[in-house]
């Protein structure tokens, strides 16, 4: 039933990776896999939520002799917040980047480094939020809705302008269970407020803040992040490009763009683009520049240009390993330490531009608004001057890769649902179509896959055996980060990868000429996801929580995946985690986090580290959103 | 409301169980071991054979895919591959209702519907589609809401050519609207009941297995076929009931989406289950949920323009204005000219008018039109004056046979009423000339002649001299003196990996592309299907072996086909499509060779039909001993020139003799010296069945046939 499509499977992967190893090996570098060994098996009160380390008093561990800490902190309270300083630190992090992207847009001018892409995006915004547009510069636009949206960071009263866009019904849960955020700066401030010594104990009241907290990043700092990247970069729309390792080529100058905020990378493939640095790249034996992506850099620039994706987060050492690495350059958020050591031990040049991101054994070159082209320029000119200074005796790149259609934002999904509505019957820019396949069988409905790598599960593995169930009973996925990089490796963003579809999935794909897993982004374009959502119940009628559409994060790790799981459950998302979410040492806060979100919000968590039961659970619960329905 | 995936079941489940039902009766009063085959066909049970892989031949054969592989299909999983399974089987019970329908009777409907379709008349459809004459297909399951809705909707599908066919009311609708009903006129009434849609899944089916090689039993093959390269659709009318909702199952399973009225219990499906409560916008509304592309070309003409009208027939009591080329002097022409002595869009009519003609007496007629541009070579007039044929025939109410100075045309009195003149011939003709050949006709001017001095004055001075120094170039035009070949890929479409060579002793075997065609195509569009084939470093001159020709071959099956050869039907030879005119096969008896027209519906002394030899090949696959070919490459001197020549022909249908009597015993006499070679050749007034093998040796040794004493092919 392959007709001549063969996914990759994380078998060849691991052995790309066993491969690249013996290069570790013989360089005398340590890599995560030895890491891991090193760290198991880790700490069972840090993995549980119950080891308190807030207070010099500690740290403190709960077991059944010493139940409470000094303070006489619960399991309870000890774990509820640690859960909620997690989400703060994951909401911090990407309403941060969201910030730097309004600035981008503040800093925006016509003759400047950064511009106006998208500018219907930038109006339709600008009328959202009442800003005048008739007879105005762009510029000035773009000035006063970015001021507008730094101003949502630090409000004094009121509550994200971003949340306007939910259903009505949204709105009233979260008015009605005070959890409607507000300053993102606030609810992150309050988090750490309320996780202080001595301040709450209850551990329902640290659960709602982490709803809260987590719909001010969701609703707020990251839809801040994708909007203004959409209006300064462009809106992703449908595009070819690559994935995997193989993306790297031997005789071009390979620079790699990691991290998450794309100010960098857009420059990077801006100035490498140009004929100036191709010859110049030429002029030292190259074939000419060849700029690749890992991690949500790379969603961000493959969505955007179609630039190729090396790999996801547990890729970033094996990329290079390869040895034809002439520069890595990284932005903000889950680029390892380690990275500094192995750079040295290649002719790979190690280049750090955020002062969020300052990491030894770099060259740190900070990136503003004013140079941000220049400080692109050196780095493209130092990595063509470093092509001539690799070693042979270093250099494996694995073959593995496939095609992948990417760019499918919400407008770039709708621009493929209008191809199969009929001009005599159909409106145009909805999801109806969407839904028409929903509601009568053909696709039994929709899961997001989205979250990290984490070595505590077999890597990769989750994601793509979880999406291979899915696709095969005809449900469609939508996937960001690292999830969608997984796919990517497995060929699952390949259009030919439809024959490993059910048949409803299949002749969907084949109508609207998608692929069965539509990647919507980088981690901060879960935001669109939620617009996904809400878009959707809007079209059909009906309230978010009915909707026979889940989210999955079976392989996560950071604590931006914590913020993203609160927003995601308090959007009326059922939620499905592969990884313990570290509060199982607490049974009331194992039981808030599932039960009592659904009563509150209308979903919850639903936890299983077994990825065969949890695809099950996933498949179940669609299914019953389905009778409820009566579809 | 009841949930879609449900009513395909329930509607399958009916259908099964009238299949067991009818089946059991057929059973107990014929017996299991009853034969079972339908007319005319190779692939008999086609649904059946396609989707249990099995060939029927018996009552029984038809019993243990009921049993076995059908019901197995029909899983009751809320998935669509099981709606869509069983919505084929429920097509594959419907076949099976039928086909005990053939074994009461084998003209069960009496002409009264059309039911089965033969494997000729699917092969007929080869060319249109792929010429896209027929942009598509249309099942129309009724009644419409009126009878004049339906006589509006049927008319305007076959005014955008698309092919009609009707199940149920609509029939009687159509037929109570005097609407002309047909294979040829494209508009087929298939049956009464809901079940006769079979046969047009039969016809289906039996097209992707021609034409696309689509091996039984390959599902996933069968179906990205017919997604792909088959543009059917349903409308159906409302009620619609279960047991039409599920054999729509079947239907969307191919690909073929359905249109309705309905809106109970049903639910929309983007491009495939369409709900139009507007029954008259069902046209435009199911044309673009199938993405049918119709081309117009604006022409002012008063009568409707397309190809279904090709095979329309004007009886003499219809006649308005008869002009017959064998008993007056009549004429068409086409002549290039310099391009500053052409007016363009000029039309002019010299003598008088439609009006002025007296019905029931010959008139006379000569069409002219004149070309230029700056790519325009002399080549091309023959191959844009072949066409006014077709095109003629394409005007509602007009008739055309013949060509040059042969021509009969009939105009019926209806197109007469509607306002058809004399200059909206000049008008047809120049669109069309502008239309089809825009790369290399940049002005065109058309006189129209009715007066008949004039037609008799020019026929002699102006269209004989041109038609005698054309016959001059075409006696010159072999392939030894040709500086190039061509391919024509124009059949991938619907034959993915098939490839035609086609050199000016060997047009393509569809009979529809000569060098000269192939040629015209290449200069019209050199990026399209006809493509320059060099002749340099000839391996072999009598066998037809050219680097370059494999070269092409495997390019343009994409690897498919590695090499062919020219001249030979034993070492590679050419491989068909699928829409071949005649199927050349091997008769080891004799040392020679049978060859069967589409049109002959008998048996051969091979004991094959038609239909039976034609399945042996097809579908871009190489069968030594088997070659199709075109009526033309008969009297060819290149025609198995490796193996003899036409010496080697031992049988044809009587009728086909005769239409390649003149061009083969030209060729006999100069490569053989034979005279009247044709007397030698068999037929079917001889032989008609393998039993009559010893006859026709019997004939040919009477005879002196110089095959017996060859030396044998294999």
């Amino acid at each position: 039933m392959s007709e001549g499509f063969q996914s990759t499977t994380v078998q060849q992967m691991e052995a790309d990776a066993a491969r690249l190893k013996e290069t570790a090996v013989k360089v005398g570098i340590d890599i995560w896999q030895d890491r891991v060994k090193a760290q198991t098996p880790h700490c069972g009160f840090g993995d549980k939520g119950i080891c308190c380390k807030i207070c010099a008093m500690g740290p403190c561990r709960i077991t059944p002799k010493s139940p409470k800490g000094i303070c006489g902190a619960t399991a309870d309270t000890i774990a509820g917040r640690n859960y909620l300083r997690m989400a703060a630190g994951g909401a911090a992090t990407h309403s941060d980047h969201g910030r730097e992207c309004v600035w981008k847009l503040y800093d925006s001018s016509a003759d400047g480094n950064y511009h106006v892409t998208d500018a219907t995006k930038l109006l339709n915004l600008a009328k959202e939020w009442g800003v005048p547009t008739e007879d105005r510069d762009i510029y000035d636009v773009a000035h006063e809705v970015a001021e507008i949206g730094l101003n949502e960071y630090g409000k004094i009263k009121g509550y994200q302008r971003w949340t306007d866009r939910a259903t009505e019904e949204r709105k009233k849960v979260w008015m009605e269970q005070d959890i409607m955020p507000r300053a993102v700066d606030r609810e992150v401030v309050t988090a750490m407020h309320m996780t202080h010594m001595g301040c709450t104990a209850d551990a329902e009241a640290l659960v709602r803040q982490s709803l809260r907290c987590g719909l001010s990043d969701g609703w707020g700092g990251s839809m801040a992040g994708t909007e203004m990247s959409d209006i300064l970069y462009g809106t992703p729309m449908p595009k070819e490009t690559e994935g995997n390792l193989g993306v790297l080529e031997k005789d071009m100058v390979n620079i790699i763009c990691h991290g998450h905020d794309p100010a960098v990378s857009e420059m990077i493939v801006l100035v490498a683009e140009s004929k100036e640095m191709q010859d110049y790249a030429r002029s030292f034996g190259a074939r000419g520049i060849n700029i690749v992506g890992l991690c949500c850099t790379a969603n961000e620039i493959a969505m955007r240009h179609g630039v190729r994706m090396a790999g996801n987060f547990l890729q970033q050492e094996n990329a290079l390993l390869t040895g034809v690495v002439e520069a890595i350059v990284v932005d903000v958020q889950c680029i390892f330490p380690n990275i500094g050591p192995l750079s040295e031990c290649f002719h790979t040049k190690f280049y750090t531009t955020s002062p969020i991101a300052r990491i030894p054994f770099s060259t740190y070159l900070q990136l503003t608004s004013e140079n941000a082209k220049d400080v692109a320029t050196t780095i493209v000119k130092e990595a063509c001057e470093n092509f001539p200074k690799r070693d042979e005796n270093k250099i494996f790149i694995p073959e593995h890769k496939h095609k992948a259609s990417v760019g499918y934002s919400c407008e770039g999904i709708k621009s493929r649902l209008d191809t199969v509505t009929n001009s005599h019957l159909d409106e145009l820019d909805t999801y109806k179509p969407l839904i028409q396949c929903v509601t009568s069988g053909v696709l039994r409905g929709a899961v997001a896959m989205v979250g990290c790598n984490n070595p505590k599960v077999r890597p990769d593995y989750s994601h793509i055996e979880i999406m291979k169930r899915l696709i095969e009973n005809d449900v469609v996925i939508v996937a960001t980060g690292c999830a969608a990089q997984a796919a990517s490796k497995a060929g699952l963003l390949d259009k030919a990868s439809k024959v490993l579809c059910g048949e409803g999935l299949r002749r969907v794909c084949t109508l609207a000429d998608i692929p069965p897993v539509l990647h919507m982004g980088s981690c901060v374009d879960i935001s669109r996801m939620m617009l996904l959502v809400t878009g959707i119940a809007k079209d059909w009628g009906i309230d978010v929580t009915q909707l026979p559409v889940v989210g999955c994060a079976p392989e996560w790790m950071s604590e931006k995946a914590v913020s993203i799981a609160n927003y995601v459950v308090a959007t009326g998302i059922d939620t499905y985690l592969g990884i313990d979410p570290m509060v199982s040492g607490s049974a009331q806060m194992m039981d808030l986090i599932t039960n009592g979100t659904t009563k509150w919000v209308g979903a919850g968590y639903h936890i299983n580290t077994d990825p065969e039961q949890l695809v099950k659970d996933i498949l179940d619960g669609i299914e019953a959103k389905r009778a409820a329905l009566g579809i | 409301m009841r949930r879609l995936f449900d009513r395909v079941f329930k509607g399958s489940d009916e259908m099964y169980e009238k299949a067991v039902r009818d089946l059991d009766e057929a059973i107990a009063k014929y017996g299991a071991d009853h034969i079972m085959q339908f007319p005319d066909t190779a692939y008999n049970c086609a649904c059946v054979l396609q989707y249990t892989g099995k060939k029927v031949n018996t009552l029984a054969d038809l019993k243990a895919a009921l049993d076995g592989p059908i019901k197995e299909m029909m899983s009751r999983e809320q998935k669509t591959h099981a709606v869509f399974t069983s919505g084929l089987a429920t097509a594959m019970s419907a076949e099976i209702i039928e086909a005990c329908k053939y074994v009461e009777d084998p003209a069960p409907y009496k002409g009264e519907y059309h039911g089965h379709m033969s494997d000729a008349e699917v092969r007929e459809l080869g060319v249109p589609l792929v010429t896209q004459d027929i942009p598509g297909f249309t099942v129309l399951i009724g009644p419409a809401p009126s009878d004049e809705e339906a006589r509006d909707t049927i008319k305007g599908y076959q005014s955008r050519g698309i092919f009609v066919f009707l199940v149920g009311g609509i029939i009687d609708q159509a037929k109570r609207m005097g609407i002309s009903m047909g294979f040829k006129v494209r508009i087929v009434e298939v049956g009464p009941d809901i079940w006769s849609v079979s046969h047009v899944i039969s016809l289906v089916m039996r097209a992707a297995m021609i034409f696309g090689n689509i091996q039984p039993g390959d599902y996933w093959g069968m179906n990205t076929y017919t997604l792909e390269r088959i543009f059917a659709f349903v409308n159906a009318y409302a009620p619609v009931d279960d047991l039409t909702v599920a054999c729509g199952g079947g239907a969307i399973a191919l690909g073929f989406p359905v249109i309705t009225d309905d809106k109970e219990d049903l639910y929309q499906v983007p491009k495939s289950l369409v709900i139009q409560p507007d029954t008259k916008d069902f046209i435009e509304t199911s044309l673009e949920a199938r993405d049918v592309r119709i081309k117009v070309t604006q022409m002012d003409i008063p009568v409707a323009f397309n190809s279904a009208f090709e095979g329309e027939i004007i009886r003499k009591k219809d006649v308005q204005a008869e002009m017959y080329g064998a008993r007056v002097d009549c004429f068409e022409l086409v002549q290039m000219k310099d391009v500053r002595e052409i007016e363009d869009h000029k039309i002019t009519v010299v003598g008088p008018d439609f009006d002025e003609l007296e019905p029931g007496v010959m008139s006379q007629i000569a069409m002219v039109a004149e070309v230029g541009g700056k790519k325009m070579l002399a080549d091309f007039e023959p191959v844009f004056e072949r066409k006014f044929h077709s095109w003629i025939n394409c005007m509602e109410g007009v008739m055309h046979t013949g060509q040059r100075d042969q021509i009969r045309i009939r105009i019926s009195k209806a197109a007469y009423k509607n306002g058809l003149r004399a200059k909206h011939f000049g008008e047809m003709l120049y669109a069309k000339i502008k239309g089809d050949y825009d790369t290399v006709v940049d002005r065109c001017q058309v006189t129209i002649y009715t007066d008949p001095a004039e037609c008799t004055r020019l026929r002699k001075e102006l269209a004989t001299p041109v038609y005698d120094a054309r016959d001059a170039r075409l006696a010159s035009l072999t392939d030894e003196a040709a500086d190039v070949f061509y391919t024509c890929t124009l059949c991938q479409s619907f034959s993915p990996s098939h490839v035609c060579i086609v050199t000016p002793e060997r047009l393509g075997l569809c009979g529809a592309v000569s060098w000269l065609d192939a040629k015209a195509t290449n200069h019209l569009n050199p990026n399209g299907p006809c493509q320059v084939v060099s002749k340099e470093n000839c391996v072999d001159e009598n066998i037809g072996i050219w680097p370059d020709v494999n070269r092409a071959v495997k390019e343009y099956s994409q690897g498919h086909l590695e090499s062919v050869t020219l001249y030979s039907i034993i070492q590679d030879p050419m491989t068909s499509c699928g829409c071949f005119e005649c199927i050349c096969g091997l008769e080891p008896a004799s040392n020679g060779v049978v060859i069967v027209n589409r049109e002959y519906a008998g048996s051969t002394p091979i004991g094959m039909t038609f239909a039976e030899l034609a399945s042996m090949t097809g579908g871009g696959e190489q069968t030594p001993g088997f070659m199709g070919h075109g009526v033309q490459f008969i009297g060819s001197k290149k025609f198995m020139r490796a193996e003899g020549g036409i010496q080697r022909i031992v049988w044809m249908p009587a009728a086909l003799k005769e239409k390649v009597a003149s061009r083969v015993n030209k060729a006999a006499q100069e490569l053989y010296g034979i005279e009247n070679f044709t007397d030698m050749i068999c037929d079917e007034t001889v032989a008609d069945s393998a039993d009559d093998l010893d006859k026709m040796i019997d004939f040919l040794a009477e005879k002196g046939h110089p095959a017996l004493a060859m030396e044998p092919m294999l």
